[in-house]
C-alpha cells in the first residue's frame, strides 16, 4: 500500500516538475539516524532528490533487510550495516563495491579511523561501506565520586592507591568492589560498583568482550584458531560472574543496555561498561539524574569496537542517487555538523575539531577510546556466533554452568562456525 | 401429597410492571388444578413462583401449611415439566431421568426400578439410551414428563407442556396426563392457554387475566356461570356471543332489547335484572344455545341473515348478522346449510342466556 | 423426466458445485498448502540465505543436524512446559472470569472493553512494557510488593522465576482471548436445563459440573485448541523479554527456529525443525481433538 501511494506520489511529481528522484533508506531508530533526519532538508535542497528514511528498531532490521537483499530489485536504495552483518552480507554478495565510485569522485577515505575502516569499510581489500557512526565500548563512571575527598581517603586507606580514573583492570575492579555498598543498612546492596547487561544474546556478548580484552584475551589468533577456552577467557568470565553475583544489581542476568542504563542513570551505580553513544544520555538531565557527574574512559585493556557503515545493496534501484547521498552525509561539513549534534564520529579529524571539542569536550577521549578498541570476530556467521556464545556466557553468568565448561562450549561453537565458514579446517 | 396455598402472591418487575397481582388460590391435596389465561396473564410466573424459580415480591406460598417463600426449589419437593421440555441435551434419556435422583442420593437399584416403572408407564423404554436430539418432539415431551414422575414429588407443576405438540399428540397426551393423575393421585398444577385442555383435564380451573384471578371453579361451572364477559368470551370455541343490549320493560315484563330485535326475559331472572331496567347491558348467548329448530324449552325466535357457513363435519358453525347488523355465531347440526345472504330463523334457548353489566362486565343475576 | 435426465442434471449440479468452490479451494491451496510444501521441500535442501536456491539436495541431513542440536530437546521441553502452564492457567482464569462476568448484567460492554484491551496491544509492546515493570531494581512490580514487605523478586534474571514470569506475562496478554471465547459460549447456552436442574435439586456447583461443563465442551475444545496452537507459536515476548535466557530457561522452540533461520541463515535447517514441530503439533491437536470428542 505504502509503495503504491509512494509510486502515485512520485508519478505526480514527475508530471509536475523535474524533481523525480526518490531514494529509500532503511535505518535504525538511534540518535545518529535522528541527526541525519535533521540535516536532511539540506541534501534534498542541494540535490533535488527526495529522501525517504524508514527508521525501525534493531530487532526488526535484519529480518526486514534480508528478503530485500535477496531479490534482484529491492525497495531500499541505501542501507546501513551493523558490523555483525558485514561478513554475511559481503559473503552473500549483497553489497556493491564502492572503490570505483570513490576513485571516480575523488572521495578521501583516508580520513576514517583505520579501526572503523577495517570493521565497517573494507573487507578483504574491497571497499563495501563507508563508516557511518561508531559505538565502540568504554567505561562510563561517576567522576563526582572519584573527586570526593572522603572517598579518596577511604580508598587510599583500603588499597594504598589513589582513587582516580582507572587505567588497569585491577584498579578498576578494586573501585567496583569499593563502591558496592549497602547505604541504608537493610542488608541488601543498594549501590553497585558496576552494572552488568547480561541478557542472553548480543547484550551479554558485547559487554563480555570488554572483559575478555581486559584480561588480554582474544577470540581467535591471526589464523582464526579460536581462543575462547584460554585462561584469559576463563578469567574474564570469572570476573563477569563475580560482577553478576556481587557488584551488580539484581536482575543483571536479564538486563540489556537500556535496563542497565537506567540503573546508572538513577544514580545507583558507580560504573557501566557499555557503548560510548550512551554517554550523551547520561549527560542529558531529561534521561539521567547524574548529568554532569559522569565521565568516560577507555576500558582497561581495550574496549570492543563497534560501528555501522553506509552501503549500497546490489538490489538498489537507484545506486547513483544513493551514492550522492553517502557523499553528502560523509562530507567533512555534514560529518562535523552531525558530531556537533551529538553523533558518534568515524572520521579522525572530527574528534579533535576545535568547534566540536568546544561543544562536546569529551570527544577527544572518544577518539582515544576508539583507537584502543579491539575487533569482534567478523565472519559470515557473526550473528549466529553472538547468539551461541551469548547463551554459554549467560549460562555461566547465571551459574547454571561452571565457567570452564561454558567457555569450552563457547570455544566449540566458535570452532564449528569458523569451520563452516571455511576460515579453519576441521 | 400436598396442598398448595397462595395468599396475595404478587410479582413486580422494577417499579412499574406488575406481572402477578395479589393472587389467592388454594390447590387442594391431590387436585388437578388448571391455571388458564391468555399469554402474559401471569399464569406461568405464578407457577414459577410456586416452583421457586422466581422470587416472590409479596404474599405467601404454603405447601401443606409450611411457608416456602424462602425455601430452595430443590427442597420444595415439586417437579416441573417445562414448555420447552428443558431436557439435559448432553445426557441420555436414562441420564435425564436419573439426574435428580442421583443428586438426592437415591440408591442405584431404586433409581433403576423407578426409571423402569416410569419408562414403561410412558412407553419410552426403548429410548433410554438415546439423547434428546435423537428424539421427536412427542418423545422429548414424554421424557420431560418422566423426569418429573421418577422424582415422585409431592406435587407436579406443568408449564404448558403440551403447547409444542401437534393436535393429535396433544389430545393423546391430555388423556395420558389425566390417567397419570388418576393413578398417582398427586397434586397437579397445570398451566395452559388452551381452554380445551382446561375443560378436559382440570378438576378445577382458575382463570387469570392481567395478573389477577378472575374465576376459579370446576370447568362446567365456569362454563355455565362465567363471572364476567372475559371468562365468557375466553372459554369454549367459538366463544359466547356478546351483544350490546338494553333491558326494557314491556307490559310489566322485562325484555332484552337488541334493537330492533327483542327477546323476553324469563321470570326467574327478572328479579336480578329489574334494578337495571332501561340501562345498557351485555347480552350473552353461547353459539351452542342457538338452534335451527324449535327446542322443547323456553326459546325465542331470532331472524338472521347468513354471512358464512363453516361446515366442520360433526357440526356447522353459522356466522350470521342480526337485523341490527351485529354478527353472531351458532353451532348447528351437521346437516344445516343455507346460502350466504339468505334469511334464517334461529331459536335462542332463553334458559341459557347471560347478562353482564355493560360497564364492569360482571355477570348479572346468575342463577 | 427420465432417470437419465435426472442423472445428467445431478452431474451438472455437482459440476457447478465444484466450480463454485474451486476459487476458494485454490486460494486455500495457495495460502496454506504452498508455504507448507515449500517448507517441507526446503527442509531437504542446503538452502541458506547466503545461497537461497534449491540446488543442493541433501536428503535428511537437516533433520539429522536438528536432531543433533545439543539444546533443541531442552527447547522442546521448555516449550511443552510453557504451553501446558500458560494454556491450563489461562483456561482456569479465563473460565472463572467468564463465569463471573456471565453472572453480571450491567456494564457488560465496559468489562468487555477492559478485557479486550491487552489483546489489542502488540506483543512487542507487551514485552517491552513488562520488561520495564519487572525491572528487578527499578521496576514498579518490585516496588509494589516491597510495600507489602515482600522482598524483591528477580523476575527475569532468576532461572527458576523467569520461566514463570514469561508464563504470567503471556497469561496477562492472552487470557482475555480465553475469557471472551468462553463468555460467548456461556451466553449461548440454553437457560432451561438450569431451571430443570434447580428443580432436580442441583447446587450451583453441581449445575456447573453437570450442565455447564458438558454443554460448554465444544467451546472449551475450540478455545483450548486455539490457545494451544497460539502458545506453541509464542515468540515475541521471548524475543523481547528474555532472548531465551537466563541460560536456556525460556528458550522456546519458535525462537530456536528463528535463530536458525535469521542468525544461522540456514533456512533448510530451520525448515526441518519447523516440519518437526508441525508434526508434533498436528499429532497433539489430533489426539486432543479425538480425546475430547470421545468424551461426548
Amino acid at each position: 500500500m505504502r509503495r503504491i501511494l509512494m509510486t502515485i506520489a512520485v508519478l505526480a511529481l514527475c508530471a509536475g516538475a523535474a524533481r523525480a528522484e526518490t531514494i529509500r533508506i532503511l535505518m535504525e531508530t538511534v540518535p545518529d539516524t535522528r541527526y541525519i533526519q535533521e540535516l536532511l532538508p539540506q541534501f534534498e535542497e542541494q540535490s533535488g532528490i527526495d529522501v525517504e528514511i524508514e527508521a525501525i528498531s534493531y530487532i526488526d532490521m535484519h529480518s526486514k533487510l534480508v528478503p530485500q537483499l535477496i531479490s534482484p530489485q529491492g525497495s531500499y536504495d541505501l542501507i546501513v550495516v551493523d558490523f555483525y552483518w558485514v561478513g554475511e552480507f559481503t559473503k552473500a554478495g549483497w553489497l556493491m563495491p564502492l572503490d570505483d565510485l570513490v576513485a571516480r569522485d575523488g572521495v578521501d577515505v583516508g580520513v576514517y579511523v583505520p579501526k572503523l575502516m577495517d570493521l565497517v569499510g573494507r573487507v578483504n581489500g574491497v571497499l563495501y561501506m563507508l563508516p557511518f557512526y561508531n559505538y565502540s565500548m568504554a567505561v562510563i563512571y561517576r567522576q563526582d565520586l572519584l573527586d570526593d575527598p572522603a572517598e579518596q581517603a577511604a580508598f587510599k586507606e583500603m588499597h594504598g592507591m589513589d582513587l582516580k580514573v582507572p587505567e588497569t583492570w585491577d584498579e578498576y575492579w578494586k573501585q567496583v568492589e569499593f563502591f558496592t555498598r549497602d547505604n541504608d543498612g537493610d542488608g541488601e546492596r543498594d549501590f553497585f560498583g558496576t552494572v552488568i547487561q547480561g541478557q542472553r544474546g548480543d547484550c551479554i556478548s558485547m559487554q563480555w568482550a570488554n572483559y575478555l580484552y581486559s584480561q588480554g584475551g582474544r577470540y581467535h589468533d591471526e589464523n582464526w584458531n579460536p581462543l575462547l577456552d584460554s585462561d584469559e577467557a576463563i578469567r574474564a568470565m570469572q570476573y563477569y560472574r563475580e560482577a553478576v553475583e556481587n557488584y551488580s544489581p539484581a536482575g543483571s542476568e536479564s538486563y540489556c543496555f537500556d535496563e542497565a542504563f537506567n540503573v546508572m542513570a538513577q544514580g545507583k551505580a558507580y560504573s557501566f561498561v557499555t557503548f560510548n553513544i550512551l554517554y550523551a544520555g547520561f549527560e542529558d538531565p531529561e534521561s539521567s539524574t547524574v548529568a554532569g557527574k559522569v565521565g568516560i574512559a577507555p576500558n582497561p585493556g581495550g574496549g570492543l569496537n563497534g560501528g555501522w557503515g553506509w552501503a549500497i545493496p546490489n538490489s538498489s534501484p537507484n545506486k547513483e542517487a544513493a551514492w550522492s547521498f553517502i557523499k553528502w552525509a560523509e562530507s567533512p561539513e555534514v560529518a562535523k555538523e552531525r558530531a556537533m549534534l551529538g553523533g558518534a564520529p568515524t572520521q579522525a579529524p572530527i574528534f579533535t575539531d576545535p568547534d566540536v571539542v568546544a561543544a562536546r569536550p569529551y570527544y577527544p577521549i572518544l577518539g582515544e577510546i576508539l583507537a584502543g578498541t579491539q575487533d569482534f570476530p567478523v565472519f559470515t556467521y557473526t550473528t549466529e556466533f553472538v547468539e551461541e556464545v551469548g547463551r554459554e556466557l549467560n549460562l555461566a553468568a547465571t551459574g547454571q554452568k561452571p565457567v570452564p565448561e561454558a567457555m569450552a562450549a563457547a570455544q566449540e561453537e566458535l570452532r564449528k562456525l569458523l569451520v563452516k565458514d571455511g576460515k579453519i579446517s576441521e | 401429597m400436598a396442598r398448595i396455598t397462595l395468599q396475595g402472591i404478587t410479582k413486580t418487575y422494577g417499579q412499574e410492571v406488575v406481572a402477578v397481582d395479589a393472587v389467592d388460590l388454594e390447590i387442594r391435596d391431590g387436585e388437578f388444578m388448571v391455571l388458564l389465561g391468555p399469554s402474559g396473564c401471569g399464569k406461568s410466573t405464578t407457577l414459577r413462583m410456586i416452583a421457586g424459580l422466581e422470587e416472590i415480591s409479596a404474599g405467601e406460598i404454603r405447601i401443606d401449611g409450611r411457608v416456602v417463600n424462602e425455601v430452595d426449589p430443590a427442597d420444595r419437593d415439586l417437579a416441573v415439566v417445562f414448555q420447552n421440555y428443558a431436557l439435559y441435551p448432553h445426557m441420555t434419556v436414562s441420564g435425564n431421568l436419573s439426574f435428580g435422583l442421583r443428586l438426592r442420593g437415591v440408591d442405584a437399584s431404586e433409581i433403576e426400578r423407578r426409571i423402569n416403572v416410569t419408562a414403561t408407564m410412558l412407553g419410552i423404554e426403548g429410548l433410554l439410551g438415546r439423547r434428546p436430539r435423537e428424539l421427536s418432539g412427542g418423545q422429548q415431551q414424554r421424557v420431560a414428563l418422566g423426569r418429573a414422575l421418577v422424582r415422585e414429588p409431592v406435587a407436579f407443576l406443568f408449564d404448558e407442556p403440551l403447547s409444542n405438540l401437534d393436535a393429535k399428540l396433544r389430545s393423546a397426551m391430555r388423556t395420558e396426563l389425566i390417567k397419570i393423575h388418576r393413578d398417582l393421585g398427586r397434586t397437579i398444577l397445570h398451566v395452559t392457554h388452551d381452554q380445551v385442555e382446561a375443560m378436559t383435564m382440570g378438576e378445577r380451573i382458575c382463570i387469570m387475566r392481567d395478573g389477577r384471578v378472575v374465576q376459579t371453579g370446576p370447568p362446567l361451572e365456569v362454563y355455565r356461570r362465567p363471572v364476567d364477559t372475559f371468562v365468557a368470551g375466553f372459554l369454549a370455541s367459538p366463544p359466547m356471543n356478546l351483544l350490546n343490549a338494553r333491558i326494557a320493560g314491556e307490559s310489566g315484563a322485562l325484555v332484552v332489547d337488541l334493537s330492533p330485535v327483542r327477546l323476553p326475559v324469563l321470570s326467574d331472572r327478572e328479579e336480578a335484572l329489574a334494578p337495571g331496567r332501561d340501562s345498557a347491558i351485555t347480552f350473552g348467548i353461547r353459539p351452542e344455545d342457538l338452534h335451527a329448530e324449535p327446542v322443547p324449552r323456553n326459546a325465542a325466535p331470532l331472524d338472521v341473515e347468513v354471512v358464512a357457513v363453516e361446515a366442520l363435519g360433526p357440526e356447522v358453525v353459522l356466522i350470521a348478522a342480526l337485523p341490527g347488523g351485529e354478527e353472531i355465531s351458532a353451532r348447528l347440526g351437521r346437516d344445516f346449510s343455507a346460502p350466504p345472504g339468505s334469511g334464517v330463523r334461529l331459536y335462542a334457548d332463553l334458559e341459557r342466556v347471560h347478562f353482564f353489566d355493560a360497564g364492569s362486565g360482571r355477570a348479572l343475576g346468575e342463577k | 423426466m427420465t432417470g437419465a435426465d435426472a442423472h445428467t442434471l445431478a452431474r451438472r449440479d455437482r459440476r457447478f458445485g465444484y466450480l463454485l468452490t474451486a476459487p476458494g479451494l485454490a486460494a486455500l491451496m495457495l495460502v496454506i498448502t504452498f508455504p507448507l510444501l515449500f517448507a517441507l521441500f526446503t527442509s531437504f535442501y542446503d538452502y541458506t540465505l547466503l545461497n537461497p536456491r534449491h540446488d543442493d539436495f541433501i536428503g535428511g541431513e537437516n533433520y539429522l543436524e536438528a536432531w543433533e542440536e545439543e539444546y533443541l530437546a531442552g527447547s522442546f521441553w521448555v516449550t511443552l512446559k510453557f504451553v501446558l502452564a500458560s494454556v491450563v492457567i489461562e483456561f482456569v482464569i479465563g473460565f472463572s472470569v467468564a463465569l463471573a462476568l456471565h453472572a453480571v448484567n450491567r456494564f457488560k460492554t465496559v468489562y468487555y472493553l477492559i478485557l479486550l484491551a491487552p489483546l489489542l496491544i502488540n506483543p512487542v509492546v507487551v514485552g517491552l512494557l513488562w520488561r520495564m515493570l519487572l525491572h528487578a531494581e527499578l521496576g514498579i512490580a518490585n516496588y509494589v510488593i516491597g510495600l507489602f514487605g515482600i522482598s524483591r523478586v528477580n523476575w527475569l534474571g532468576d532461572i527458576g522465576v523467569a520461566f514463570w514470569t514469561v508464563v504470567l506475562v503471556d497469561i496477562w496478554h492472552q487470557v482475555s482471548f480465553m475469557a471472551i471465547l468462553l463468555l460467548a459460549g456461556l451466553a449461548a447456552l440454553p437457560r432451561e436445563p438450569y431451571e430443570a436442574a434447580r428443580m432436580d435439586g442441583a447446587s450451583a456447583f453441581r449445575c456447573f459440573l453437570h450442565i455447564t461443563l458438558p454443554l460448554m465442551r465444544p467451546v472449551i475444545m475450540v478455545a483450548l485448541l486455539l490457545r494451544l496452537i497460539f502458545a506453541i507459536k509464542t515468540f515475541d515476548i521471548i524475543f523481547i523479554m528474555t532472548k531465551g535466557g537466563p541460560g536456556t530457561s525460556t528458550d522456546l522452540v519458535s525462537y530456536f527456529i528463528y535463530r536458525a533461520a535469521f542468525f544461522g541463515l540456514d533456512i533448510g535447517r530451520a525448515s526441518a525443525m519447523s516440519v518437526g514441530l508441525l508434526v508434533i503439533v498436528l499429532a497433539l491437536t489430533t489426539y486432543l481433538f479425538r480425546y475430547m470428542r470421545s468424551l461426548r
